[in-house]
């Protein structure tokens, strides 16, 4: 015969309630490991999925995902014949929003080279792959397309061939890919209303400066050509050759005068560097103070269930009850409340995770992790029920 | 032969201006098998008297033996005073006996398990007392649900369970109606005799008092020895 179950059985409703609530918070808590490991997962997507070696990013910079980088698309020529270098293939990666129906899409446009194929789609749930040169795209499910739909970016409809699944850029924004040249118009080719508009004051500003300034003029002009040059990509992906050290190969690109080469794992430190080390800060201190609270909430929970049991307790010790069979009363309550809080947490969340707006990627060591967390805070939240539980006299039983 | 034997007991409560003395050299005695009342009014030390009896209350003098063995002596105390209570002492109390959560069967289980008897053989024994103090049919449901009563008998059953050689009552039929206090008083004297524990019973209930084998007195912290109950209903004047 159990005392705590027994007790507990009496004040069932009460008990799931408090379970429930618990269960709720922990499950915020676990949901935090979940989001920063989805952060880790979005911030690594598009750079595991590659297929690259060698990133080539402009001079300096750590781009392209952690801050932006600008290199001309011939680049890849020049890094091609590199020693050591297998494959190198330009590479976009921008964020647009554009409406869409009735809504809004965001997404992430990247660009790749169909030929190489670095830096595209690799696992499709969904259609095919990009076949052709223009006008099609691949969109991850995320952004709620369905294959064969049409989606207008810039002077151009784009066909929807294919679908991703988990396919997100650095920002949790699904990723949609397009091949380089569509990825370079969507960003740069200006729509009929916008040339327009460019060539008026093109005009007015060439009109106002030519008299005086005809060197102005000259030069206001070129900056409000109809379309600026747009070969430019934001990194160069490169496959290297088998055998071939990527560090060395790193390094030498490096030494080039205009660009900074860094391997796939390297890239991959600098995203977690950047970004996601103070997302794992964030999260981590929620995290933290959502143990706090549940810690208190099961504290004062299991205090105020020992306060009306004192009478019973004191019972108890006047029959001769040792201390271990109280305090196993109070301890084995606390558990009971976390520990089926806990399986609310899991439950709840499994059923919901897929339905966070952000990617949440719940795993086995951070659930193992949870459940030692969780018997942590019962033992200690226990203590204060425990003490006032070991307190009472037996005598109190006598009186009325 | 004294089961309980009690001598010059004092019990000052608090010190100073404030001190009150709520025993003043008392002394008991009971022999095996003996229903020994304890009268006395509210406030007059009795129940004072019981707790140091039971281990609850250490008095500030004196000496309380229970079956050959001293739990108080002059300043000096029993350690484990808990595990004394458990092999030596039963208690049936007025109200608020019965543990809440537990149904009459498990209030008798769980005084089994803390003297460490589990299983079938809990069972049995808590099914026996249950039937033979009326309740069995009645042992699936919580205290709540008992007649004031049946609450009492399951408490008895309780404290018979690991059959010791003494059980303490605190006014033990208070809360009941004279039929159901003289059933209750029934049992006691069929445990002293039948059973041979000894049974004590603090009590201001006069119309409790018949059958008992030996009375004492309190009044003002001080204990007298009265003779057995005449069986009208009044106690005989104290023992000088």
């Amino acid at each position: 015969m159990n005392l705590a179950i027994r007790d507990l059985q009496q004040h069932w409703g009460r008990f799931t309630l408090s379970c429930f609530g618990v269960g709720l918070m922990l499950t915020l808590v676990l949901s935090y490991a979940g989001i920063y490991n989805g952060f880790v997962a979005d911030a690594l997507a598009l750079i595991r999925s590659s297929g690259a070696d060698l990133w080539v990013a402009q001079k300096d910079t750590r781009g392209p995902f952690a801050e932006i980088s600008r290199l001309p698309e011939d680049v890849r020529y020049r890094i091609a014949v590199v020693p050591g270098v297998s494959e190198a293939s330009p590479y976009i990666f921008y964020t647009v929003q554009r409406p869409w129906h009735s809504r809004s899409l965001r997404f992430v446009v990247v660009g790749y080279d169909l030929g190489t194929g670095l830096g595209g789609p690799t696992h499709l749930v969904a259609g095919r792959g990009i076949s052709q040169g223009h006008y099609e795209m691949v969109a991850d499910r995320k952004l709620g397309l369905y294959v064969g739909d049409s989606v207008h970016l810039g002077l151009h409809d784009y066909a929807v061939v294919g679908l991703t699944q988990g396919m997100v850029g650095t920002g949790g924004d699904p990723v949609a890919f397009f091949s380089l040249h569509d990825a370079e118009e969507i960003q740069f080719v200006k729509d009929n209303w916008s040339i327009r508009n460019a060539r008026e004051r093109a005009q007015k500003a060439y009109a106002s400066a030519l008299p005086t300034q005809p060197a102005l003029a000259e030069r206001l002009a070129r900056e409000f050509a109809d379309n600026p040059d747009q070969h430019t990509v934001n990194a160069i992906l490169v496959r290297i050759t088998p055998g071939a050290d990527p560090k060395a190969l790193a390094t030498t690109i490096s030494r080039w005068e205009y660009f900074t080469a860094s391997t796939t794992a390297e890239q991959s430190k600098l995203m977690l560097e950047g970004s996601v080390a103070l997302a794992r800060r964030q999260t981590g201190l929620f995290r933290v103070l959502l143990i706090l609270i549940v810690t208190v909430i099961i504290a004062h929970i299991i205090y105020t269930m020992t306060l009306e049991k004192l009478k019973p307790i004191a019972l108890l010790k006047l029959i001769g009850a040792p201390n271990r069979m109280i305090a196993g009363l109070v301890l084995q309550q606390s558990l009971a409340l976390g520990l089926t809080a806990y399986l609310i947490a899991l439950g709840v969340g499994h059923m919901t995770y897929d339905k966070w707006p952000r990617r949440v990627l719940v795993e086995t060591s951070d659930q193992l992790l949870l459940l030692v967390i969780v018997v942590a805070s019962c033992v200690v939240a226990s203590v204060m029920g425990l003490r006032r539980a070991l307190r009472v006299e037996a005598g109190a039983a006598l009186t009325g | 032969m004294d089961v309980v034997r009690i001598e010059n007991l004092t019990k000052v409560y608090g010190s100073g201006h404030t001190a009150v003395t709520a025993l003043r050299g008392a002394g008991l005695h009971a022999r095996c098998g003996e229903l020994v009342a304890i009268l006395g009014p509210s406030g007059s030390g009795k129940t004072t008297l019981l707790a140091c009896m039971a281990g609850i209350v250490e008095p500030t003098r004196g000496r309380v033996c229970i079956d050959e063995t001293c739990i108080y002596d002059d300043g000096w105390r029993v350690r484990d005073l808990r595990r004394f209570r458990r092999e030596y002492l039963g208690f049936i109390f007025q109200s608020h006996n019965l543990v809440p959560f537990l149904t009459a069967r498990e209030n008798v289980l769980v005084a089994l398990q803390i003297n460490g008897v589990t299983g079938s053989r809990a069972t049995d024994i808590a099914q026996r007392l249950l039937d033979d103090l009326g309740v069995g049919e009645r042992q699936s449901h919580l205290p709540e649900k008992l007649s004031g009563g049946e609450q009492q008998r399951v408490a008895i059953a309780r404290a018979l369970a690991n059959s010791p050689p003494v059980i303490l009552a605190d006014e033990p039929t208070a809360a009941l109606d004279t039929q159901r206090g003289e059933s209750v008083m029934a049992l006691f004297r069929q445990i002293a005799h039948e059973k041979g524990s000894t049974v004590i019973c603090v009590t201001h209930d006069q119309r409790m008092i018949q059958g008992f084998d030996h009375i004492y007195h309190v009044k003002d912290g001080l204990v007298t020895d009265g003779r057995p109950s005449t069986g009208d209903g009044e106690p005989t004047a104290p023992e000088e």
